[in-house]
């Protein structure tokens, strides 16, 4: 096993990623004037920050095998227990901590299923996704509940021209999940279990503890995006989050994790959802019809997972 | 062994608490969400208390009834089933209040369905099936798009109970090649709404006169019919150059993005037409965020209980108003009719533009 070749391979999809947002940066700030300010660059960071947390969490989940459908409703949830408190005359802070506690909450239940009665996460998640939505249209009636105190919207929208309070959670994020993946046995315990759990719990290693703090994890970070995206849309409602928990999938996948877990890649889930936000900031920038963007994303993410996929068979010779 | 056990026992005490937990959110929540309770109540006083009903929607109401003579003799044991879209958006639950208060009004029975959400096709004729094989005497349906119901609007013509067909619409041409039919139609002309938000938007432009719309879901009747209604006023108005069409799926999240990209394309924009209140509510966030909002107008459609807050709050310039009360009443008396046999022609509902000149006369609006 040669180590360049690993290191290649390791990296393979964040370069491929970074090529393609490369040429497309490169194309349309030839094209618009607007595409490279500073003012424009801060609007992609304020859209992908949503789906780079969902996404950062995902890839704990997905690093160990699993999938958190569940995702999308979390953060519809969260929001509008947020909403409520607030309407309760909450002060800001208790509400936003209340908010985040209920999603926690959430996250343990789904790590608890998967983890004590042993059922695919998949099928749990995807359980209790219609649970937590069900529940959040039971509660608001079908309702949005809006008009919050500004000190809560500051979290969504802060100045329009600086880093706003988004933009910094999913930096601090990013970093932090960084760190915690590739420097700590919290993170290289999730691959382990993604590659061979048996083999970790062999070793005497309590795998279902691990298990469910990644659930966890990734219902912390639902909870976070429910904060920020009702603070920024100054609304709660039952539809929000739908179909996030998928856009947090594309990234992660398109990032060059694997979805049967063991290889996780928080570099390259940071540079698909850059990607992504890109694609969709230039359709807009260039006036294209929107017609286009799906057909666009499914086939960069069909390709990166594909090519990836082909180069790793190469080497250890299918 | 026993820890398994246990480990049940700790998941099963965990469902019964969230159980308990939810529960108690529920009851909590007519206390904490005052605003959107109060809207409710509001208008169910509204409905009992003919003096308080606003002069506008009474106007409305005549020039409904007036297509609708003769007026059926009601029997109680009417039983009508209505069909919406779908009961997470505030619009349909709207609908849902009006019905039920209508059919109290009038002394019949009437029962509310809907789809699970707004873009799940196939749960809304699940839905329609399961009413088809009911004993109602009438079924008023509004489909997400045009074709989606066609196989229950055929089982329910075989089953012969009649079908009134409100808001969009159901594709007519296609259904009748498919030997099906429609008993009634209360319409409403999207593309005629598009217009009319873009003409009064025109008076209320002031500047670079550059617009842009936001459209709900690609395909959606309402979306595209209002798009192509404003599409055409802007483009044959000299000076107005409408610069993107850029769909968001009446989701509000992916229209606050959407504007925010748009304002940052063409910074001297000037209007956005979004083609629901919700979009434009979200537009009017975005731009609120990048110090724009007093910059650029901002129309939606519907007419929600936001919505009119906001344009009174100068966030939203205008909407576009059709009552759900006068609707839900014109239905249901429709359907009574065709129930006794009677045939009846189409029907338009009158629409109403908002703006912030004329929002205070629309209090008690519903």
């Amino acid at each position: 096993m040669g180590f360049n070749k690993n290191s290649v391979e390791k990296y393979f999809s964040q370069l491929l990623l970074l090529g393609i947002l490369l040429v497309l940066v490169c194309f349309l700030s030839w094209k618009s004037p607007f595409f490279l300010t500073w003012k424009n660059w801060r609007n992609i960071l304020d859209t992908i920050s949503v789906q780079l947390l969902l996404a950062l969490g995902m890839n704990f989940v997905i690093a160990t095998g699993g999938i958190d459908l569940s995702q999308g409703s979390n953060v519809c949830l969260t929001g509008i227990i947020m909403a409520i408190c607030l309407k309760a005359n909450f002060s800001v802070w208790s509400a936003i901590v209340i908010g985040i506690l209920v999603a926690a909450f959430l996250g343990i239940f789904n790590g608890l299923i998967i983890e004590k009665i042993k059922i695919t996460p998949f099928i749990v998640t995807l359980g209790t996704s219609s649970l937590y939505r069900g529940l959040a249209i039971i509660i608001t009636g079908g309702m949005p509940i809006y008009s919050f105190p500004t000190a809560f919207t500051f979290w969504g929208k802060g100045e329009s021209t600086q880093l706003n309070p988004p933009i910094i959670i999913a930096c601090i994020v990013l970093i932090l999940a960084v760190f915690l993946m590739h420097k700590t046995k919290w993170g290289q315990y999730s691959m382990a279990i993604g590659g061979n759990e048996e083999a970790l719990r062999r070793v005497g290693v309590n795998v279902g503890f691990y298990k469910v703090s990644y659930y966890l994890a990734s219902a912390l970070m639902a909870g976070l995006a429910g904060l920020i995206i009702t603070a920024r849309l100054n609304a709660a409602e039952p539809t929000a989050g739908m179909g996030m928990e998928l856009d947090a999938v594309t990234a992660v996948v398109m990032g060059g994790s694997l979805m049967r877990g063991g290889k996780a890649n928080i570099s390259g889930t940071f540079i698909a959802c850059l990607l992504l936000g890109v694609i969709k900031n230039g359709l807009v920038i260039l006036s294209i019809s929107s017609y286009y963007q799906q057909f666009i994303i499914g086939f960069l993410l069909l390709s990166a997972v594909v090519l990836a996929e082909v180069r790793q068979r190469g080497q250890i010779r299918f | 062994m026993k820890k398994r056990i246990i480990a049940l026992l700790l998941v099963l005490a965990l469902v019964t608490v969230s159980g308990v937990g939810c529960g108690q959110t529920q009851s909590e929540t007519p206390g904490e969400a005052p605003e959107v309770e109060s809207a409710n109540t509001e208008g169910s006083v509204e409905q009992k208390e003919e003096l308080q009903v606003n002069p506008k929607v009474k106007e409305a109401e005549k020039v409904l009834m007036s297509q609708l003579e003769p007026l059926p003799e009601l029997k109680k044991d009417v039983k009508i089933g209505a069909l919406v879209i779908s009961l997470t958006n505030p619009f349909w639950v709207g609908m849902k209040e009006a019905y039920e208060a209508a059919a109290a009004e009038l002394g019949i029975t009437v029962e509310v369905f809907a789809g699970s959400t707004e873009g799940d096709k196939q749960a809304q004729l699940d839905a329609l099936d399961a009413m088809v094989v009911k004993d109602y005497d009438a079924i008023i349906l509004s489909p997400i798009e045009p074709f989606n119901l066609q196989p229950g609007i055929l089982r329910a013509n075989e089953n012969g109970i009649p079908i009134i067909n409100l808001g969009p619409g159901v594709d007519v041409a296609s259904l009748e090649e498919r030997g099906g039919y429609l008993d009634g139609r209360i319409a409403v002309d999207f593309v005629e709404q598009g217009r009319k938000v873009a003409e009064d938007m025109l008076k209320y432009m002031k500047g670079s006169k550059k617009v842009a719309i936001i459209q709900g879901i690609i395909g959606a009747g309402q979306s595209e019919g209002r798009t192509q209604g404003a599409k055409e006023v802007f483009e044959a108005t000299e000076g107005v150059e409408l610069v993107s069409i850029q769909p968001a799926d009446w989701d509000r999240n992916k229209a606050y993005s959407v504007a925010q990209d748009l304002i940052q394309a063409h910074p001297d924009l000037n209007g956005i037409f979004a083609c629901n209140d919700v979009m434009a509510l979200a537009a009017a966030e975005a731009l609120e965020a990048e110090g724009k909002l007093d910059e650029v107008v901002i129309y939606g459609v519907d007419f929600t209980e936001e919505a009119r807050e906001a344009i009174k709050a100068g966030r939203m310039s205008g909407s576009i108003a059709y009552p759900c009360s006068v609707y839900a009443k014109a239905a249901l008396i429709l359907a009574a009719k065709v129930a006794e046999g009677q045939k009846v022609q189409p029907v338009y509902a009158p629409l109403e533009v908002v703006n912030v000149d004329n929002v205070h006369e629309f209090e008690g609006w519903k």
